[in-house]
C-alpha cells in the first residue's frame, strides 16, 4: 500500500498537514499500512465483508421490495483522534448534553427560556416534535436525553463543528463496537497499543437505563423496544439487547394494564420498569400519538405519566434536535450554564425569519437546505450540486412552509484517505460520538466515523452510500 | 420464563428448517424415481408429481399458478418458488427471519449456519447447483438442517427456549413422516416390483432404509413400512417416537409429570401418543392408510394449534385475531409501517 500516491485536494485532510506531511499521530499506522500489499488488503476486506454478511451485521435498504439487507461498507484505514483534541470534544459534548437536558426540563416545566425571550415561543410551539401533552409531567432524575449521538464535522481549518444533535433514537453505536472487533480480528498488527477501548459501552448503557428505574427500584426489568426485524437498525437493537442481556421486545409483546406495563411470557405477565425504546414518539402509543400505529403499546404513555415505567429517551426530546432549535443551542449554553460553547456549530439561517428567508432564497445554489424535522439525510438540498429543478422545488417548499426549513453554508468538511478500488483517495468523513447521561456523563471514546464513499459527496448516511471506519482515540 | 413471541419464533424456526429438510428429502427421492420411471416409460411426469403435491397440501396453489404445467414446474414449485410460502426456499427464508428475531437467544453458531444456508440457496452458486446438480442442492439443504440440529444440540442451554425448538422440530417431523406415507396411499403400483420400488423410496426419503433392513430384513411390505414409520418406538423419524419426545418436552415446559396433563397441548399430544402406543399396522390396514393418516394429521394440527394457544396467547385472548406473519399481505403491511417509522437518526 503506497501512501506516497495519496494526493489530497485543498480541503482539510485528516492524515496530512498543509505541507503534505503525515501528522505525527498518524505516523505509526501509516508505517504499518505501508507494509501491506494492495492484494493483501483487498482480500482482507473481502473476508471482512463476508464475515459481516455471515454474522448478519447488515442494515435493510428501504424502498426495495425484497427488503434487501446490505453490509455497511467498512474502510480499514482507521481515523485517529489525538488525546488533546478528544479532550476538547468530550468537554464540548458534555457541556452540550447538559444544556440540552436543562433546556428540555425547562421547556416541559416553567419555560423560563421562552419567558425571558431567549428563544421565540413560536420556535418551540411549532416544532413538530414538541409534545405539549408533556408539559408539567415529571421524568425520573429530570433527565430527558439519556443517549445522544451528536454529529461533528471539521471545517477547512480542521475546527470541529456540531452539525446536529441526535437526541431521539440515535443509531450506529453497534457499528463502532463491531468495527473495532473486526479490526482486531483482521488487522491485529495495525494496533500499536494505547487505543482507548470501546467495549464498556453496553455495560454503561445498561447502568444508564437502570439509573432511571421508577420508584428507585434497585432491580428493574429493563427491555429494549424495537419496531421489529424489518427495521433498518434491527441488527443494532438485537446486538445491544444481547450485549446487555436484556429482552428485546416488540410492541405486541407489551401490554399496559391499570397504569403498569407488562411483557407477555410463556408463564404469564411480567412487569416492565425501564424501556430503552428505539421507536419514535409518534409510534409509541396509538391512544396518544399516531392512531394507526401498530408498533407501539396502547396505554404506554399513561403508564409513563403515572411514573410506573421509564422511557429512554424521554418523550418529547425531538424538540431539542429540531434544526431550528439547533440554531439556539449556543444561546441555551450561555443561558443555563453561563458558559461559552466549547464546540462551535455551523452558521444557520432560519427561513421563518424574513431577513434570513430573503437571503436563503437569493442564495439557494450556494447553500445546503434542510427540512427542520428530518434526519437520515432525507429532505435535503445541496445547492452547489443540485439541478435547477431541485433548487426550484425547494424554493417553492420554503416559500410555502418557511418554519420547516433552515439553510447553512456548504461546509466542505474534512477528508480522510479511504481505500477505493485498491487506491487511497480522499473522502469526506464526519464523526458521531455517543454520550450517555446517567449517574455520571460518559462519552464513548471516538464514536462512529462515517465516510461518504462517492467522490466529492458530502452525504455520509448508510442509506445513501456511506461507509464507516474504526475510530481511534489515544490514551495520551 | 420467556417472551411468548420468542417461544413462537423458536418453535417456528426449527419447524421451518425441518420442513425444508423433509421437502428436500422428498423431492430428492422423487426425482430419482422419476428418472427410473421414465426409462421404464410409464405414466407422465405430471401424474407422478400430483400425489407429492397433494400430500404436502400444495396442489391447489400449484394448479392456480401453473394451469398448464411443464416438465420441471412441480419440482421448481416445491423447491424454489417464492410465491409458494411452503417451498423449501420460502421455508428457509422464514426460518432465517425467525432466527433473526431471536438472535440474542440462540448461539452464534446456530445463527451463522441458518444465515449461511439462506444466503446459499439464493446465491448464483446455489441457483447454478439447483440447475446443474439438483441432487447436490437437496443434499446441501438436508445436511445443513442436520448440522443446525447438531449445533443446537451442542451449543444451546437446555432451557425453555431449547424445549420450544425441540417441540417445533418434533411436531414437524411427525407430520412430514405421516405425509410421506400418505403419498403412497395416492399412487397405484402396476406390479409387485414397482410396489416395492415405491415403498423403498418412502423409506429412503425418511432415511429409514437401513433401519428397516435391520428390523425386518430385505423384503419390503406395506405393513412393515407402516409399522416402522408410524409405530416404532426406536426409529427417530417415526411418528410415535417424535410424539413421545414431544410429550416429554411439553411436560418439561409445564413441569407436570408425564402421564398427566396441565394444558390442552399436553392433553392432545398425550392422546395421540396413547393411540399410537396401543395400535399397529393391522388397525391402519383395516381403516385404510389414507383415512388413518388423515385422522392423525387432524390431531397433529390440533396439537400444534394448542401450542400457540397455551404459550403464545394469553388465556383471555384466545379468540383475538393475531396476524399470521408468514402471510405475504400482512408481511408487507408490517414492512410498510416500519418503513414509515424509519428515518433513523
Amino acid at each position: 500500500m503506497n501512501l506516497k500516491d495519496y494526493k489530497p485536494n485543498k480541503l482539510f485532510d485528516e492524515l496530512l498537514d498543509e505541507e503534505g506531511k503525515i501528522r505525527p499521530y498518524y505516523r505509526s499506522i501509516a508505517d504499518r499500512l505501508s507494509g501491506l500489499t494492495t492484494n493483501d488488503l483487498n482480500s482482507k476486506i473481502r473476508s471482512l465483508e463476508l464475515l459481516f454478511l455471515k454474522q448478519g451485521i447488515t442494515f435493510t435498504v428501504y424502498g426495495d421490495e425484497k427488503g434487501t439487507e446490505r453490509v455497511f461498507p467498512f474502510d480499514p484505514f482507521p481515523r485517529i483522534i489525538p488525546a488533546s483534541e478528544w479532550e476538547t470534544i468530550e468537554a464540548g459534548l458534555i457541556q452540550r448534553i447538559t444544556a440540552l437536558n436543562l433546556f428540555l426540563y425547562d421547556i416541559y416545566h416553567e419555560q423560563r427560556i421562552l419567558k425571558d425571550g431567549i428563544i421565540p415561543k413560536e420556535v418551540i410551539y411549532e416544532a413538530a416534535h414538541f409534545r405539549p401533552e408533556f408539559v408539567g409531567v415529571s421524568v425520573p432524575k429530570d433527565a430527558y436525553i439519556h443517549v445522544c449521538g451528536t454529529d461533528l464535522i471539521r471545517d477547512t481549518n480542521g475546527k470541529y463543528l456540531v452539525l446536529e444533535d441526535n437526541g431521539r433514537c440515535p443509531s450506529g453505536v453497534s457499528y463502532v463496537l463491531e468495527n473495532r472487533t473486526a479490526m482486531k480480528r483482521v488487522f491485529p498488527h495495525l494496533f500499536s497499543g494505547g487505543v482507548r477501548p470501546v467495549d464498556t459501552y453496553p455495560a454503561d448503557l445498561l447502568s444508564t437505563l437502570r439509573h432511571i428505574a421508577p420508584h428507585e427500584n434497585p432491580n428493574p426489568n429493563v427491555v429494549l423496544l424495537t419496531p421489529g426485524v424489518h427495521n433498518s437498525a434491527y441488527f443494532e437493537h438485537s446486538f445491544l439487547a444481547r450485549q446487555m442481556s436484556i429482552e428485546i421486545v416488540e410492541g405486541r409483546d407489551l401490554i399496559a394494564l391499570d397504569g403498569f406495563v407488562y411483557m407477555r411470557t410463556t408463564r404469564g405477565l411480567r412487569q416492565v420498569d425501564v424501556i430503552y425504546r428505539r421507536i419514535d414518539d409518534d409510534f409509541l402509543d396509538p391512544q396518544v400519538f399516531r392512531k394507526d400505529s401498530c408498533l407501539g403499546v396502547p396505554g404506554l404513555v399513561d403508564a409513563v405519566r403515572r411514573g410506573n415505567v421509564s422511557l429512554a429517551n424521554a418523550i418529547g426530546t425531538g424538540v431539542a434536535d429540531d434544526k431550528v432549535t439547533y440554531a439556539y443551542v449556543p444561546d441555551m449554553i450561555k443561558y443555563y450554564l453561563a458558559q461559552d460553547p466549547i464546540l462551535e456549530q455551523v452558521p444557520t439561517y432560519l427561513a421563518w425569519r424574513p431577513t434570513d428567508k430573503k437571503y436563503i432564497l437569493e442564495n439557494l445554489p450556494k447553500l445546503v437546505v434542510k427540512a427542520a424535522n428530518e434526519s437520515g439525510g432525507y429532505g435535503m438540498l445541496i445547492g452547489p450540486t443540485a439541478t435547477t429543478e431541485e433548487v426550484e422545488s425547494f424554493r417553492q417548499k420554503i416559500i410555502a412552509t418557511p418554519r420547516n426549513y433552515i439553510a447553512q453554508p456548504v461546509v466542505n468538511f474534512s477528508q480522510h484517505p479511504t481505500l477505493i478500488d485498491g487506491k487511497l483517495e480522499g473522502r469526506h468523513v464526519d464523526l458521531r460520538p455517543f454520550v450517555l447521561w446517567g449517574d455520571s456523563v460518559k462519552v464513548l471514546p471516538g464514536g462512529l466515523t462515517r465516510v461518504a464513499l462517492k467522490r466529492g459527496s458530502l452525504v455520509v448516511n448508510s442509506s445513501q452510500g456511506g461507509g464507516s471506519k474504526d475510530t481511534w482515540v489515544f490514551a495520551s | 420464563m420467556m417472551l411468548s413471541r420468542v417461544a413462537d419464533h423458536q418453535y417456528w424456526m426449527s419447524r421451518q428448517i425441518e420442513r425444508a429438510e423433509n421437502l428436500a428429502r422428498l423431492v430428492r427421492v422423487s426425482e430419482e424415481i422419476l428418472l427410473d420411471d421414465e426409462t421404464l416409460g410409464r405414466g407422465s411426469a405430471q401424474e407422478y408429481w400430483s400425489p407429492v403435491l397433494q400430500a404436502t397440501a400444495m396442489e391447489e396453489s400449484f394448479r392456480s399458478l401453473y394451469p398448464v404445467p411443464r416438465q420441471g414446474d412441480a419440482a421448481r414449485f416445491i423447491t424454489s418458488d417464492l410465491r409458494n410460502p411452503d417451498s423449501m426456499i420460502s421455508c428457509i427464508r422464514q426460518a432465517r427471519e425467525n432466527a433473526r428475531s431471536v438472535r440474542d437467544k440462540i448461539s452464534e453458531e446456530m445463527w451463522t449456519e441458518i444465515n449461511a444456508l439462506n444466503m446459499f440457496v439464493t446465491s448464483p452458486e446455489g441457483i447454478d447447483m439447483l440447475d446443474m446438480a439438483p441432487q447436490a442442492f437437496y443434499e446441501k439443504i438436508i445436511s445443513s438442517s442436520m448440522l443446525f440440529d447438531g449445533i443446537t444440540e451442542a451449543t444451546l442451554t437446555r432451557d425453555e427456549g431449547w424445549n420450544f425448538l425441540q417441540l417445533g422440530r418434533l411436531l414437524e417431523r411427525a407430520d412430514m413422516t405421516s405425509r410421506f406415507l400418505d403419498i403412497r396411499s395416492q399412487t397405484k403400483a402396476a406390479d409387485d416390483a414397482q410396489e416395492s420400488l415405491q415403498w423403498g423410496a418412502v423409506l429412503r426419503a425418511c432415511g429409514a432404509h437401513t433401519g428397516y433392513r435391520r428390523a425386518y430384513g430385505g423384503e419390503i411390505s406395506i405393513e412393515k413400512v407402516v409399522d416402522l414409520l408410524l409405530f416404532s418406538n426406536e426409529f427417530p423419524r417415526s411418528v410415535r417416537h417424535c410424539l413421545r419426545r414431544a410429550d416429554e418436552v411439553l411436560h418439561d415446559i409445564s413441569g407436570t409429570p408425564t402421564g398427566g396433563y396441565s394444558n390442552q397441548c399436553e392433553k392432545l399430544t398425550g392422546a395421540v401418543l396413547a393411540r399410537l402406543s396401543f395400535a399397529g399396522p393391522g388397525e391402519v390396514m383395516a381403516i385404510g392408510l389414507h383415512t388413518y393418516i388423515d385422522e392423525l394429521q387432524k390431531h397433529l394440527n390440533a396439537a400444534s394449534q394448542a401450542v400457540f394457544e397455551s404459550f403464545v396467547l394469553l388465556p383471555n385472548e384466545v379468540n383475538r385475531h393475531i396476524p399470521n406473519r408468514t402471510r405475504q399481505d400482512t408481511f408487507s403491511d408490517w414492512q410498510r409501517e416500519q418503513q414509515q417509522q424509519q428515518q433513523q437518526q
